[in-house]
C-alpha cells in the first residue's frame, strides 16, 4: 500500500550524514557482524525469531502440500465435501460450549459375511458414541470403488439406533449400475468419482424414519416435518410428552453398510463414513467446508514469496538507478530523477488495481506492477547519499589512483550504501504483503494461489461478518499482521546496523 | 514573489506531467489489452439500441430498418474510431478519459437514476471528500498536539510505546481493522451501524439527518485515523526533536523566552515544512485507505464505487474514470500542499 512506500522518504538517511572519517572501510560490513548487531537489539531479536518461525512454517507447507494446492484442493468443492460448512474451531468448546466432534472412519474389512446361496452379504459397521443433545451436521457414506464380475452389487445403508437396536432404519439403497453394452469383466464403478451419499438428505431416509417412529412409538404423536429436521430426528425421538416435537436421544448409533455381492470375487473398496461435527479443526471451516487452518498455513510461503520477490526486485532497481543517477550525473541523472519524480507522485493503489484488472490477476503480474511503482523512493534517497559519498575523500583517493568509474561504483560507493539498502529492502516487504492483500480483498487476487487476502475477501463477500463467522475473518488478518510485523521488527533492528551512532545507545 | 510563482509553476508542470503519464498509461494499457475496443463497442451498441427504437416508429419495413441500423453502425464505428487500430484514436480517447465522457455505467446508478458515469462520480465524490478530509484533519491535529509533547519525552517508555505503535500501524491493513470494528461495535456490542451512510429510512430534519450521518461515519473515520495516527505522531515528534536541538532554540531559551513561545515561534515554525510533507504522505495513505475502508463500511463514496465496478460483471468505463479521478484528486491535493510548503518555507526554490 502507499502507506509504506510513502514512509520511505521520511526515513532519515543516516549514512549520508556520517562524517567522512567515521565511514567504515568497505570490508567492515560483514554478514556475521550485521547479524550480531541485529540480535543485540530487542526488536531485532523478536523480528528474527518471528521470521525464522515463518520460514519454518513455509518450509513445512512446501514439503507437505501438493504443488497445485490452490487448484486441486482449495478451489475444488469436491475435496471439502465431507467437511461441515461454517463450523467454528474445535477450541471454542473448551469454554464449555457443547459441540459434536468431527469423526471420519475408513472401513476396509466387513464385520460379518453371511452366505446367501452363491451370493454373500458383507456387513461393514461403524459405531458412534453420540453424547451431545445436538445432532451432527450430517452423516455421509462415500463409496470409493466397487468391482464386480457378474451381477451388480446392491448396497443398503441403515442406522441402528440406541432405543431399538433390533430395528434398523434403512436410510438409503444404492443400485450400482450393471454391465453396460460392450463393457467386459471386471466391471469397475466409482473409482474415478467416488459416490458420496449424504444420509441426512435422503428422501428414503425420511420415509423410513417416519415409518420407524410409527411402529416403535405408536402412542406418541409423530413429529410433523421430518424433512426439514431429518438429522435431528435421526438422532432423536418423539418427545415423551406427546407434543410432536423431537427430543435428542444420546447413546450408541451404528451405521451399517450392507453390500449384497453376487460373486465372492467382487470387491468393495474402502468406504468412508463421516460423522459431521459442529466444530472443526484448529481454525474452523468456511461456508464451503474448507479447512481454514490449511488455507492459513498455505498463506505463509505465498506471503514470504511476495515479500521477498517484490522487495528484492524493487530494491535492486531502485538502488541501481539511484547509484547510477548519483554517480553518472548529467543527462542520465536528469532523466532518472524526472522519471522518479513522476512515478513517486502517482497514487499507487488505484493504479495497481487498474493495471491488475486490465492485465489479469496473475501473481507475477501483481508483483511486476507493484515493483514498477515502488522503486522511486529508494532511487531519490540513494542518489543523495551517493552524491555525498562521491565528493568524499575515499572516492577522491580511488580516482587519484586511477580506478575506473565502474570499479569505484562497485568497490567504493556500493559498500557504503549497502547496509542502508538492505534495511530499506526489509522495510519494503510488509508494504508488498499488504498491497497483495488489498488487491485480493478487492477480488483481484490470483485465483490459482490462495492467499490470506483472498480468504478475507471470500468471507467478506459471502457476509461472514453479518452472521458472526469471526474465525473466517480474524485469523487471516492476524496472519497478515504477524508476517508484516516480523519484517517491521527486523527493519527496526536494522537501524543500529545502518546507523553506527545508535550502536552505543541501546 | 516571482521566485515563488516560478517554483510553483515548475511544481505544477511536474504534476501535470504525472497526470499526463497516468493518462497515457491508462489509454495504452486499455488499447493493448483490447479493453478500449470493448468499451467503445458497448457505447455503439447502446446508441444503436436507442436508434433502433426511434427509427422503428417511422420505418415499418423490417429489412429497411435493419439496413438503416447497419448504416448507423458503420457511421458510429467511424465516429468512435473503431475502424482504426487503438493507437490511431489515442488522442480522442485521452480526451474522453479526461472529460469523464466514458459513456454509461452498466448497472450502477445515481440516486436519481442517471447512469451517466460523470453523474455517478460527481454524486459520490463529496462523500469521499467528507470521509478523507475529516480523517486527515483529525490525524493531523492529534499528530501535532501529541507529537510536539512527545518530543520532550524522547527515550521514555511512552516514547518507545509510540514508536512501536507506529510500527504496528504499518503492519495493520486499514480495511481489516474496519472489519474488526464492525464485528465488535456493530455485531457484538450492537451500538454502531455496520455500514452505509444513513439509516433506512433516513431521518429527516436538520439535526437528526446530520447526527445520523455522524453515527455512520464514526467507525470508518476511527479506522482511518487509527492506522495513520501512529506514524503521524512519530514523524512530528522526530521533526520537532531535530529542530529543538538546534542552536537558535538554545539561544531563544537563553534569552529567557517562555517555553510556549519557544515551541511555537522557534521550533514549530522551523519544523513546519517537513511536517507538512508528512501530511502529504499521510494523505496518500488515506486515499488508498479510503478505497478499502469505504468498501468495508459500504460508504457510498468513490472507493465503494470502485469496488462495485469490479464485483460481478466488471464495468470498465467506471473503472477507467475512477482511476483517472483518484490520480487527479491526489495530484491536486499534492499541489495544494506544495503551495502551503512554499509559503511556509521561504528557502524552498527549485
Amino acid at each position: 500500500m502507499a502507506q509504506s512506500s510513502a514512509a520511505i522518504p521520511q526515513q532519515p538517511a543516516p549514512t549520508a550524514t556520517m562524517p567522512a572519517e567515521e565511514q567504515e572501510p568497505a570490508s567492515a560490513f560483514s554478514l556475521r557482524g550485521a547479524l550480531r548487531l541485529l540480535v543485540a537489539t530487542g526488536s531485532g531479536r523478536a523480528g528474527l525469531t518471528l521470521f525464522l518461525i515463518l520460514v519454518a512454517l513455509s518450509a513445512y507447507v512446501l514439503i507437505t502440500y501438493p504443488r497445485d494446492f490452490g487448484r486441486s484442493r482449495w478451489s475444488s468443492p469436491l475435496y471439502w465435501a465431507d467437511n461441515p460448512s461454517a463450523a467454528p474451531p474445535v477450541w471454542t468448546t473448551w469454554l464449555g460450549k457443547e459441540a459434536v466432534r468431527h469423526q471420519r472412519f475408513t472401513l476396509t474389512e466387513p464385520e460379518s459375511v453371511t452366505q446367501r446361496g452363491a451370493a454373500e452379504v458383507r456387513d461393514f459397521r461403524v459405531t458412534i458414541d453420540h453424547t451431545t443433545s445436538e445432532p451432527p451436521e450430517f452423516v455421509s457414506v462415500t463409496l470409493s470403488g466397487i468391482t464386480f464380475h457378474s451381477r451388480a452389487p446392491v448396497v443398503v445403508i441403515s442406522l441402528i439406533r440406541p432405543d431399538k437396536p433390533d430395528a434398523p432404519v434403512r436410510l438409503a439403497n444404492v443400485a450400482v449400475q450393471g454391465p453396460r453394452a460392450g463393457e467386459s469383466e471386471p466391471y469397475r464403478r466409482y473409482y474415478d468419482s467416488p459416490l458420496r451419499i449424504n444420509l441426512t438428505q435422503q428422501d428414503t431416509a425420511s420415509d423410513a424414519l417416519a415409518q420407524f417412529f410409527q411402529q416403535q412409538y405408536p402412542d406418541l404423536t409423530p413429529p410433523a416435518t421430518l424433512d426439514q429436521s431429518l438429522v435431528d430426528a435421526l438422532f432423536g425421538r418423539p418427545a415423551a410428552d406427546g407434543s410432536g416435537r423431537i427430543e435428542p436421544l444420546t447413546g450408541e448409533y451404528t451405521i451399517s453398510v450392507q453390500a449384497l455381492v453376487a460373486d465372492t470375487e467382487d470387491e468393495i473398496a474402502p468406504m468412508t463414513v463421516v460423522y459431521g461435527g459442529t466444530v472443526y479443526g484448529w481454525m474452523g471451516t468456511d461456508s464451503l467446508g474448507r479447512d481454514i487452518w490449511q488455507g492459513l498455513l498455505y498463506g505463509f510461503p505465498v506471503a514470504l514469496l511476495i515479500a521477498t520477490l517484490a522487495s528484492l526486485a524493487s530494491t535492486i532497481i531502485g538502488a541501481s538507478l539511484g547509484i547510477l543517477s548519483g554517480y553518472a550525473g548529467g543527462v542520465t541523472d536528469t532523466v532518472i530523477q524526472r522519471l522518479a519524480d513522476i512515478v513517486s507522485n502517482v497514487p499507487v493503489l488505484p493504479l495497481l488495481i487498474f493495471l491488475v484488472f486490465v492485465l489479469g490477476s496473475h501473481l507475477y503480474l501483481i508483483l511486476l506492477v507493484l515493483v514498477a511503482f515502488s522503486w522511486p523512493g529508494l532511487t531519490i534517497l540513494v542518489r543523495s547519499m551517493v552524491l555525498q559519498i562521491r565528493s568524499g575523500q575515499l572516492v577522491e583517493a580511488a580516482r587519484a589512483l586511477g580506478a575506473s568509474k565502474t570499479r569505484i561504483m562497485f568497490r567504493h560507493v556500493f559498500p557504503q550504501v549497502a547496509p542502508f539498502i538492505v534495511a530499506q529492502m526489509i522495510f519494503f516487504a510488509p508494504g508488498a504483503i499488504l498491497a497483495e492483500a488489498s488487491l485480493s480483498f478487492l477480488g483481484l487476487g490470483d485465483p490459482s494461489i490462495p492467499t490470506w487476502g483472498q480468504m478475507l475477501e471470500a468471507g467478506f463477500r459471502t457476509g461472514a461478518l453479518y452472521v458472526g463467522y469471526w474465525w473466517w475473518v480474524i485469523p487471516p488478518g492476524m496472519m497478515i499482521i504477524i508476517t508484516a510485523m516480523a519484517f517491521m521488527l527486523l527493519a527496526l533492528g536494522m537501524e543500529s546496523v545502518v546507523d553506527p551512532r545508535l550502536r552505543n545507545v541501546s | 514573489m516571482t521566485a515563488i510563482v516560478r517554483t510553483l509553476a515548475i511544481r505544477a508542470i511536474t504534476l501535470l506531467g504525472v497526470l499526463f503519464a497516468v493518462l497515457l498509461l491508462l489509454v495504452v494499457s486499455l488499447g493493448v489489452t483490447g479493453v478500449s475496443d470493448k468499451l467503445l463497442e458497448a457505447n455503439v451498441n447502446e446508441e444503436l439500441r436507442a436508434f433502433r427504437i426511434a427509427q422503428s416508429q417511422t420505418i415499418r419495413d423490417p429489412n429497411q430498418l435493419e439496413q438503416a441500423v447497419a448504416q448507423r453502425r458503420v457511421e458510429l464505428e467511424e465516429f468512435y474510431g473503431l475502424d482504426t487500430p487503438w493507437y490511431r484514436r489515442m488522442l480522442p480517447q485521452l480526451w474522453r478519459v479526461m472529460t469523464l465522457d466514458l459513456g454509461r455505467a452498466r448497472s450502477l446508478r445515481t440516486a436519481d437514476g442517471s447512469n451517466k458515469i460523470s453523474d455517478i462520480v460527481l454524486e459520490r465524490l463529496p462523500n469521499t471528500v467528507i470521509l478523507l478530509t475529516t480523517a486527515t484533519v483529525i490525524t493531523a491535529a492529534i499528530g501535532l498536539l501529541v507529537g510536539v509533547r512527545m518530543a520532550t519525552k524522547v527515550g521514555t517508555r511512552l516514547d518507545r510505546a509510540v514508536a512501536y505503535f507506529a510500527a504496528v500501524s504499518f503492519a495493520v491493513p486499514a480495511w481489516w481493522l474496519g472489519i474488526l470494528f464492525i464485528l465488535i461495535f456493530a455485531f457484538r456490542l450492537d451500538i454502531l451501524p455496520a455500514g452505509g451512510m444513513y439509516s433506512n429510512p433516513p431521518p429527516e430534519g436538520f439535526p437528526e439527518r446530520q447526527l445520523d450521518l455522524l453515527k455512520h461515519a464514526l467507525l470508518p473515520i476511527l479506522t482511518l485515523v487509527l492506522v495513520s495516527i501512529g506514524p503521524s505522531i512519530y514523524s512530528v515528534r522526530t521533526m520537532t526533536m531535530t529542530v529543538a536541538q538546534e542552536d537558535h532554540v538554545l539561544l531563544a531559551r537563553a534569552k529567557g523566552l517562555p517555553e510556549g513561545k519557544v515551541t511555537r515561534r522557534h521550533i514549530l515554525r522551523v519544523a513546519a515544512p517537513p511536517i507538512v510533507t508528512g501530511l502529504i504522505f499521510g494523505l496518500a495513505g488515506s486515499l488508498s485507505g479510503a478505497i478499502l475502508t469505504e468498501t468495508v463500511f459500504n460508504w457510498r463514496g468513490m472507493g465503494r464505487l470502485f469496488f462495485d465496478a469490479f464485483s460481478g460483471q466488471p464495468d470498465e468505463g467506471v473503472i477507467v474514470a475512477l482511476t483517472f479521478l483518484f490520480t487527479l484528486i491526489y495530484v491536486v491535493a499534492r499541489f495544494i500542499l506544495d503551495v502551503l510548503y512554499v509559503i511556509l518555507d521561504p528557502r524552498v526554490r527549485y
